[in-house]
C-alpha cells in the first residue's frame, strides 16, 4: 500500500493564553484522493490546513507531507505543493497573465506565454488576462488564485474555501477541474462550508468541531454511519404540523418550513405513509429522499450551519 | 537567481504603476532641487527689501542712499515722513526698514555724531545680513567724509576645486535624504502591505526566500535610485551653476545606501503590522535623521550633544560620503565612508532575514 500523502498523528495546536485550536487529531490521506475538512468556523479547519502547507507551527504531534517530517523543514517539498489559502489576495498592479508567470518563476517552472494563456483558460480567465487584477472580482479574483495554485502541477494542492464568491456555474465548472487535477494524480486536500461541494468531489471526510475530529470516512461511510437513510419531506407543513406529528408520537424535524420524518429502516416506508396519509396535516407535496452529508453534518454538530456560520 | 530576477521585475512594475513611488523616487528630489535652488541661488545678497524712511532730504542722505544701492543687496522702497516706521514694519509684517533721522547731514556738517537706524525682527534671516552690509556701507562713507581709506583689511579666497555654492553643499545632502525616504519608508510601507493583505503567507507558499526577496528589493531601488539621482543632477546642472561633480563613487554610495535603508526599512518592516503603524515608525526614526545628518545644513556649528547624535545616524555616513566624493573630491573619505554604510546595511541585512517571520506562529 502507498504511504499516506499526508499523515497526522496527535496534531496539537495551543495558542496563548489558553485556547486549543486543535486538540490532538489524527489523519491520513491517501495519494491521488479529494479529502475534504469540514466544520464550521472555528473549529480549527484552517489551523489544521496551515499547518499542513507549513504556514503555521504546530504546538506538538507528529505531521509527515509527501513523506517528510515538516518539523525539519518545508523546503524539501515546497515545490510539489499547491496552495489556495483561504483569503487569497491578488497582486493589484499585476495582471492575470503576469502574476501566473511570476508565480511559475518563483516555484521554478518554466511556462510559456501558451502555457499561462492555457492555465488561465482552464479557470476561465482566458479572457480577462491582461486586465489589471483589482478590477477582477472577488469570484474572478478566487480563479486567480485557484490558477496560482495550479502552476507546479502540484503532488499536493490545498484548496481553502475555493468556490466561495463564485456564481452555480463557475463552481460547477471548478468541481470538473479538480477532478480533471484529481485524474492526474494530485491528491487535493479541500476545505469548504458547502456540503453538496464536500459530497460529490470528496472520497474522504472529516468533521472537526472544537479542535477535534468527531466524524471521519467516506461521505457515503458516514450517511450510513450517522444517517437514517430515508427521510420524508412534507413541504411547506410547518410548526403546525410537526407539531400534529408529534402529537401522534412520530419523531420529525422542521426544516425551512418543511417537516422532515427520518425513517430507519426502509421497509418502513409503507406503514409511515400510510399513518401520515392518516393524519390531519396540511402540506404541499410529499417525497423521500435519502439523508446527505449536510444531514449528517448537522445532525453531528447539533446545529444548523450557513455560510460557515452556525446558527443555534 | 531567476527568481529574484522575476522577484524584481514583478515588483518593479507594480512599483511604477502606483503614483505614491515615482513620486518620491523622481519627483520629490526634483521638486527639491529646484525649490531649494531657486532660494538659494537668489538668496546671496541681491533682492532683500529695504523701506527707507527719510526725514533728512540733505546731501548726506542722498548719498548714503546711493551708496546703499550700489552695493546690489537691496531693494530700496520709500516710506512716508509720516508713518510710525514700527508700526509699519508690523502692519506690512516686514523684515526690517531702515530711518535716517531729519538732522542727519547737519550733523555731520557741523561734525557731531550722526546716527541711522535699522529697525526689524532679528530672528528673521535677511536681518543679519542687512546689518552687515549696512556696517560696511556706513565705515566706507565715514572714510569718504574723513577722506581717509582702511590700513587693515581681508580677503577670501577659495580653498576648495572651484568657487562652489551653498547649493553645491545642499545637493548631496537631498540625494542621501531621497535614499533614505525612497528606500527605507518605502520598504516599511511594503512590508506592512504584505503582511495585512497577506502577500508574505503567499510568498511563503513558493520556493523564494527571505533573502532573495529582500535582494530583490536591494536589486530595484538601487537601479531606481541611481536613474533618480542621474534625472536629479542632470536637472539641477541644466537650471543651476552646479560646481558639484557627479563621480563613480557616487553611484557606489548610492548603491550602498540604497543596500542599507533597503535593509533597515525592512527590519523596521518586522515589528509593524499595518500601514498606519509602518508610517508612524518610519517618521519616528526617519524625521531625526532628516535634520540631524546634515541633509540640510553643515552640523559643524551644532552643539556637541546633537554632533554625537548626528553620528549614530545612518544617513550622515551617506551624506558625508557624498560630499567627500561630489564636493571636496576626496574619495578616501569618501570610501571610508561607503565602507561604514555598507556595514551597517549588511548587520540590518542579516538582523532582517533572520527576525523577519512569513508563517503564523
Amino acid at each position: 500500500m502507498d504511504q499516506p500523502v499526508v499523515d497526522v498523528k496527535g496534531l496539537t495546536k495551543k495558542y496563548p493564553p489558553a485556547t486549543t485550536a486543535v486538540d490532538g487529531i489524527d489523519l491520513s490521506i491517501p495519494k491521488g484522493k479529494v479529502f475534504s475538512l469540514l466544520g464550521p468556523n472555528g473549529a480549527g479547519k484552517t489551523t489544521t490546513v496551515e499547518i499542513l502547507e507549513g504556514l503555521r507551527t504546530p504546538t506538538s504531534g507528529e505531521v509527515s507531507v509527501l513523506g517528510v517530517d515538516i518539523s525539519r523543514g518545508y523546503g524539501p517539498i515546497r515545490g510539489r505543493v499547491g496552495v489556495l489559502p483561504q483569503n487569497f489576495e491578488p497582486f493589484d498592479l499585476l495582471s492575470p497573465f503576469e502574476a501566473v508567470g511570476y508565480w511559475a518563476d518563483l516555484l521554478r517552472v518554466r511556462m510559456g506565454r501558451k502555457d499561462i494563456g492555457s492555465a488561465l483558460d482552464a479557470v476561465g480567465l482566458g479572457d480577462r488576462k491582461r486586465v489589471m487584477s483589482k478590477t477582477l472580482s472577488g469570484g474572478e479574483k478566487r480563479k486567480l488564485g485557484i490558477a496560482l495554485s495550479m502552476v507546479n502541477e502540484p503532488e499536493l494542492l490545498f484548496l481553502d474555501e475555493p468556490t466561495t464568491g463564485l456564481d452555480p456555474r463557475a463552481r460547477r465548472d471548478l468541481w470538473k477541474l479538480i477532478e480533471e487535477t484529481k485524474g492526474r494524480g494530485t491528491t487535493v486536500v479541500l476545505t469548504t462550508h458547502y456540503l453538496d461541494e464536500a459530497e460529490k468531489l470528496s472520497d474522504d471526510v472529516a468533521i472537526m468541531h472544537r479542535g477535534r475530529i468527531i466524524a471521519q470516512g467516506t461521505p457515503e461511510q458516514l450517511v450510513s454511519r450517522h444517517g437514517k437513510r430515508t427521510a420524508i419531506v412534507l413541504v411547506g407543513a410547518g410548526a403546525e404540523g410537526l407539531k400534529e406529528l408529534t402529537r401522534r408520537g412520530i419523531a420529525a424535524v422542521e426544516k425551512e418550513g418543511d417537516v422532515v420524518v427520518a425513517v430507519e429502516d426502509s421497509s418502513q416506508l409503507r406503514w409511515m405513509f400510510a399513518k401520515l396519509s392518516s393524519i390531519e396535516v396540511s402540506y404541499r407535496e410529499m417525497y423521500t429522499r435519502r439523508e446527505t452529508l449536510e444531514d449528517v453534518f448537522l445532525d453531528l454538530i447539533g446545529s444548523k450551519m450557513e455560510e460557515g456560520v452556525l446558527q443555534g | 537567481m531567476n527568481r529574484i530576477l522575476s522577484e524584481t521585475i514583478s515588483f518593479g512594475r507594480q512599483y511604477l504603476r502606483t503614483k505614491v513611488g515615482p513620486f518620491f523616487a523622481f519627483i520629490f528630489p526634483i521638486l527639491l532641487i529646484v525649490i531649494f535652488g531657486a532660494i538659494f541661488t537668489s538668496s546671496d545678497g541681491s533682492g532683500i527689501s529695504l523701506p527707507v524712511q527719510n526725514l533728512d532730504q540733505g546731501p548726506h542722505s542722498v548719498a548714503l542712499m546711493e551708496i546703499l544701492n550700489s552695493t546690489g543687496y537691496f531693494e530700496i522702497s520709500m516710506v512716508a515722513e509720516d508713518e510710525d516706521i514700527v508700526d509699519y514694519i508690523n502692519d506690512n509684517s516686514l523684515a526690517l526698514a531702515l530711518r535716517i533721522p531729519a538732522n542727519f547731514s547737519s550733523d555731520i556738517d557741523a561734525s557731531t555724531p550722526a546716527s541711522v537706524t535699522l529697525y526689524g525682527d532679528m530672528s528673521r534671516s535677511s536681518f543679519p545680513i542687512a546689518q552687515g552690509v549696512l556696517d560696511a556701507v556706513i565705515s566706507q562713507m565715514n572714510y569718504d567724509l574723513t577722506g581717509a581709506s582702511p590700513i587693515v583689511s581681508f580677503d577670501v579666497q577659495n580653498a576648495g576645486s572651484e568657487q562652489l555654492s551653498a547649493y553645491d553643499f545642499l545637493l548631496p545632502g537631498f540625494v542621501g535624504l531621497t535614499i533614505m525616504v525612497s528606500a527605507m519608508y518605502f520598504m516599511t510601507s511594503i512590508c506592512a502591505e504584505h503582511r495585512s493583505r497577506g502577500y508574505f503567507k503567499l510568498l511563503a507558499t513558493t520556493t523564494l526566500k527571505k533573502s532573495e526577496w529582500l535582494v530583490s528589493k536591494f536589486i530595484f531601488n538601487s537601479l531606481m535610485l541611481i536613474f533618480s539621482l542621474l534625472a536629479t543632477f542632470a536637472v539641477a546642472v541644466a537650471m543651476f551653476d552646479l560646481k558639484a561633480v557627479l563621480t563613480p563613487v557616487a553611484i557606489l554610495l548610492v548603491v550602498a545606501g540604497a543596500f542599507m535603508f533597503t535593509s533597515l526599512g525592512m527590519l523596521i518592516g518586522v515589528v509593524v503590522k499595518d500601514p498606519e503603524s509602518a508610517a508612524a515608525i518610519s517618521n519616528v526614526i526617519g524625521f531625526p535623521m532628516m535634520f540631524l545628518s546634515g541633509s540640510f545644513w553643515d552640523l559643524s556649528a551644532a552643539p556637541l550633544y546633537l554632533q554625537a547624535i548626528s553620528k549614530a545616524m545612518p544617513l550622515t555616513y551617506l551624506n558625508d560620503g557624498l560630499r567627500d566624493t561630489m564636493v571636496y573630491a576626496n574619495e578616501e573619505s569618501a570610501l571610508v565612508n561607503t565602507l561604514v554604510v555598507f556595514a551597517i546595511g549588511l548587520v540590518c541585512f542579516l538582523l532582517a532575514s533572520r527576525l523577519m517571520s512569513w508563517k503564523e506562529r
